[in-house]
């Protein structure tokens, strides 16, 4: 673990050396490239704004209780314990809203049980698709449901997987 | 994604009939969300920015996308060198796991992408992002850590496995489902 922790001084190091080699001016080019980071935050402020609104309210009108609750028979026949199923749905929206609920199940079960690893290898393995989607597409035409959906649907069979690797790793 | 929004608003609205007071707050706590993450990722924009503009800046833009351009013509359908430059600057530091850092040069890809009308380089680069291959899964490992796991790099292994599995699935059904 330490050594990984390195790497990122090092890559730093390694840029910022072979810049001064090239004579490029370091404070004016970082200034430079800071400088955009102001408009690209907000162009994506408001599809990020809606997709976070969206998933509060999805949460807290107990619509994904009552989405978990559909998909538990389906979750349980493929293999994923019924206990991480609010994880899984709730992944695609929210990524600090699932770094709690895994927290929580890693609390409640312990980190070396079976749920405690399908816990972390459905977390590692699906991403905040919609979340993605709002910043990638941010404003730029239609964002065709085709990518987001193919998304969902390979993040939800590699959950499949880890779950049914946990069992023999 | 206006019919999934939509469909998941009404449903979540719907619900919210029976417990009247809760549906603003919960719209207001989304957005406040909405604003504070804005802030913390103008910091990481502002680091990652910065120093990919001295790396382009000392001519690892050539370096890199001469090194990426066979794999990434292919893969986005581009002959964009500075779309390939972004995209596979993008994958790496998404392999990597540099937090914050993938986002903007993706953004930048994809809007290179859309604007030549290259929905497929888009879609591709989208569904990779999307289904991310994790070389290390370092937020669950500090997690693992932190609950007094024995062996909290265990998941290792099972978590590349199946994002190696989604990675490739979703890149060939992308494939598969292109617009001739």
């Amino acid at each position: 673990m330490k050594y990984i922790s390195l790497l990122i001084p090092l890559l730093f190091f390694a840029v910022c050396l072979f810049a001064l080699v090239r004579r490029v001016k370091l404070y004016d080019c970082f200034a430079e490239g800071a400088k955009q980071a102001v408009p690209l935050v907000l162009s994506v402020f408001p599809y990020l704004a809606a997709i976070l609104i969206l998933s509060e309210l999805f949460r807290q009108s107990g619509l994904s209780d009552r989405v978990t609750a559909l998909c538990t028979p389906l979750f349980t026949r493929l293999g994923i314990p019924p206990e991480i199923a609010p994880l899984v749905l709730v992944k695609p929206f929210s990524g600090s809203g699932s770094t709690a609920l895994l927290s929580e199940l890693l609390s409640s079960y312990g980190a070396d049980s079976y749920i405690g690893r399908c816990a972390c290898v459905a977390y590692g393995s699906s991403e905040t698709v919609f979340y993605i989607s709002a910043v990638y597409f941010a404003g730029k035409g239609k964002a065709g449901a085709r990518p987001i959906l193919i998304s969902l649907l390979c993040n939800f069979l590699g959950v499949v997987a880890g779950c049914a690797l946990c069992r023999v790793l | 994604m206006n019919g999934i929004f939509a469909a998941i608003f009404f449903a979540s609205l719907l619900l919210f009939f029976s417990e009247p007071d809760g549906f603003l707050s919960a719209m207001l706590s989304g957005a406040e969300k909405a604003a504070t993450l804005s802030l913390s990722l103008l910091a990481a924009y502002c680091v990652w920015l910065g120093f990919f503009c001295v790396l382009e800046r000392c001519g690892a833009q050539r370096a890199l996308s001469r090194a990426f351009y066979p794999v990434a013509r292919r893969l986005f359908r581009t002959e964009d060198r500075e779309a390939v430059f972004l995209a596979s600057g993008n994958l790496s530091a998404n392999l990597l796991g540099l937090p914050g850092a993938p986002t903007p040069l993706g953004v930048r890809a994809t809007r290179r992408f859309l604007a030549a009308g290259n929905r497929y380089g888009a879609d591709m680069l989208f569904v990779l992002n999307a289904t991310s291959l994790q070389l290390l899964p370092a937020t669950a490992i500090a997690l693992r850590l932190a609950a007094g796991s024995a062996s909290p790099s265990d998941i290792f292994l099972p978590t590349l496995l199946s994002t190696l599995l989604s990675s490739l699935l979703g890149g060939l059904l992308v494939f598969a489902t292109r617009k001739r």
